[in-house]
């Protein structure tokens, strides 16, 4: 979902620099008050941990291939939306400036589409989720999957207003394709959820997620 | 398990990953690039089938429709590094990870709150 330059005038994409810049304000004074410093090692293995996994493409039909986007997870295993944005956007910097993966002008859109919208849904739908649900796996599951299928659909919007696509039918392919990739967002956020989790089970703030 | 343990076993999870990562990836454009290539017409939005050609052109395009024609020589693009085919690929994931765990680490341990 990472978007080149060419995607964005710059105009636009100096917008969304703006707001992501904002957000990244936000996700340091998160680090600042609520980063405790023995979680420190746990938000740098989870950032390469991502890093990582977001190299790996993972076909899906229609000649089409997509990788794990790791907000949620971020966001759920340290609490915060604003986690997911502070380890998303050391990625994204990383993947930009030393790999050209996503382009430098239009940096701030994916940081908002992948860090702020995919922590935020993940979160939040996580939350919602476990009152629902009461079990972290399932809950993880369905909040990953919303939290690329909504951002996916969001890109689709972004890239009507840049006039590359048209609003129809691009989140009609950004939507059916980002569904099945969901899936594999899904996937390996529950299991690693569950691999953390079954390691240290101290390390996830009020098992059922909610009382936190 | 104790601190250390789960500190060492995820940062060798996470470079068993980045070095698997090229042998295992699918080359296929991934769900973005796909929509803007059935978009532009050099696929079909539920076909296997590129034109190669006709996907060269559409790059073209969309520079002409945003004005957007920025560009950026990355050291490592698309995680290759010159001549070393799938191992620099690997090398180009590790070093990756590495980075970004060393930048979360340092950052993370300036900004965190000390009980």
């Amino acid at each position: 979902m990472h978007i080149p330059d060419a995607f964005i005038p710059i105009n636009q994409a100096i917008i969304y620099w703006i707001i992501a810049l904002i957000f990244i304000a936000l996700s340091l004074r998160w680090a600042r008050k609520e980063l405790r410093e023995e979680k420190v090692p746990l938000v740098a293995i989870l950032a390469a941990g991502i890093f990582a996994i977001q190299a790996v493409n993972i076909p899906i039909p229609w000649g089409t291939s997509g990788h794990m986007m790791g907000a949620a997870l971020a966001a759920i295993v340290l609490g915060s939306p604003f986690a997911a944005i502070f380890v998303l956007t050391l990625v994204l910097i990383v993947q930009g400036v030393i790999f050209g993966d996503g382009g430098l002008t239009v940096m701030g859109a994916n940081i908002i589409n992948m860090g702020v919208i995919g922590g935020f849904v993940g979160y939040y739908s996580y939350r919602g989720l476990m009152g629902i649900l009461k079990n972290p796996y399932p809950a993880a599951f369905v909040a990953a999957w919303l939290s690329l299928f909504i951002a996916a659909l969001i890109t689709a919007v972004e890239m009507a207003i840049a006039g590359t696509f048209p609003l129809e039918l691009g989140l009609i392919s950004m939507g059916l394709y980002h569904a099945v990739i969901g899936i594999v967002e899904g996937g390996i956020t529950a299991a690693a959820l569950y691999l953390i989790f079954t390691a240290r089970p101290d390390i996830l703030p009020g098992k059922t997620g909610v009382s936190a | 398990m104790d601190n250390k343990t789960f500190i060492y076993t995820g940062v060798i999870i996470a470079l068993v990953i980045a070095v698997a990562a090229p042998y295992i990836a699918s080359s296929n454009p991934d769900g973005l690039e796909s929509a803007f290539f059935g978009i532009y017409g050099a696929k079909e939005i539920q076909g296997d089938e590129m034109n190669e050609e006709m996907a060269g052109n559409a790059e073209e395009e969309v520079v002409e429709a945003t004005g957007n024609d920025y560009s950026f020589e990355s050291p490592f693009p698309d995680y290759s590094i010159e001549g070393l085919l799938k191992t620099g690929e690997s090398l180009a994931i590790v070093i990756g990870t590495l980075l970004v765990l060393a930048i979360a680490f340092g950052l993370g341990k300036v900004l965190a709150r000390t009980e």
